[in-house]
């Protein structure tokens, strides 16, 4: 494999299998610290969720029992860290492939930092964005009947971040093809991309599910932070791990 | 750490090719994702609550709606 790694002073494009291969390692190595950051912080934020639909079910017996059923906590902490791992490398498999495909228009001299600029294009759509228009929520918080509708929140959300970046990404590769100065294209890149977020998080209904009266907000809050801290682990460990391998 | 590419910039601008396999794998990969993170037991039947149950925990904090 790495025989073919090493071709000095040529027009090949670097090959794609070893370029696989070690991002998979990054996604390794960041799903395990993202599901190592679910068990310390995660968890503990799941926690006083999980009391209360322990208190619900005790209320009205036979009602959705969450959890109790088929896994036990335990069994379900396990399911939680594989979960984080699994998706840790199934990311990176899919951002090896983006990777090949958008590297030579990705701005950098370094590997490391292209990958890292895809990784943090990556956290922007994937994370922040559905963050602000379709926050995470604990267990206890969500209505079962609505799964559907914010399932297609969410991906409408996930798509309309993909767009967002490529149209800007099209509009810079237009612009700097016309010559336009670096301040012009970064000041129309970022308002362009301002609006078309604007557009995203004012124009899309928001989740549909109003919380209940008995979830005390701030275990809404801390859930939340907690998630988006463990995405911002898994994306910042994806981008430098895999930028470090690639490099 | 071998290089694998090191700031040439004879091949900094040049595309990578991404052979047939690799899209194919990707496509798993989306849906392998969709398993674990979607699948109320649209496909699984009867093992997609399972999977739903023994991932809870991941799906919740990675920030996908779930129940």
């Amino acid at each position: 494999m790495t025989g073919t790694l090493h071709r000095p002073h040529t027009l090949q494009p670097p090959p794609f299998a070893p370029l696989l291969g070690r991002m998979v390692l990054a996604g390794l190595v960041a799903g395990a610290l993202a599901g190592i950051y679910s068990l310390l912080v995660t968890e503990r934020a799941i926690a006083p969720a999980l009391d209360l639909e322990e208190t619900r079910a005790a209320a009205e017996r036979g009602a959705h029992d969450h959890g109790g059923a088929l896994f036990s906590r335990g069994e379900q902490l396990v399911g939680g860290f594989l979960g984080t791992l699994l998706a840790g490398v199934v990311l990176a498999v899919v951002f090896a492939a983006v990777y090949a495909l958008v590297r030579h228009r990705l701005p950098g001299h370094t590997d490391l930092a292209r990958v890292c600029l895809l990784a943090g294009i990556g956290f922007g759509i994937f994370a922040l964005l559905p963050a602000l228009k379709i926050p995470a929520n604990p267990p206890a918080v969500g209505d079962p009947a609505t799964v559907g509708t914010r399932t297609a929140v969410y991906g409408a959300v996930l798509l309309c971040g993909i767009v967002s970046a490529m149209l800007v990404a099209a509009l810079v590769s237009f612009l700097r093809s016309r010559a336009v100065s670096t301040a012009a294209t970064a000041t129309v890149a970022v308002g362009t991309l301002a609006v078309l977020l604007g557009l995203v998080l004012g124009l899309l209904p928001g989740s549909p599910d109003p919380i209940a009266a008995d979830v005390p907000a701030d275990v809404v809050w801390d859930f939340r932070v907690a998630s988006l801290g463990q995405l911002a682990v898994l994306w910042t460990t994806l981008g430098l791990a895999g930028g470090w391998l690639v490099d | 750490m071998t290089s694998l590419q090191h700031a040439q910039p004879s091949s900094a601008h040049t595309r990578i090719q991404v052979p047939a396999w690799a899209w194919a794998l990707t496509l798993l990969a989306i849906f392998a994702l969709y398993l674990v993170a979607q699948d109320n037991g649209v496909v699984l039947a009867q093992f997609g609550d399972t999977a739903h149950e023994f991932f809870h925990d991941a799906r919740h904090s990675l920030g996908m709606p779930c129940h």
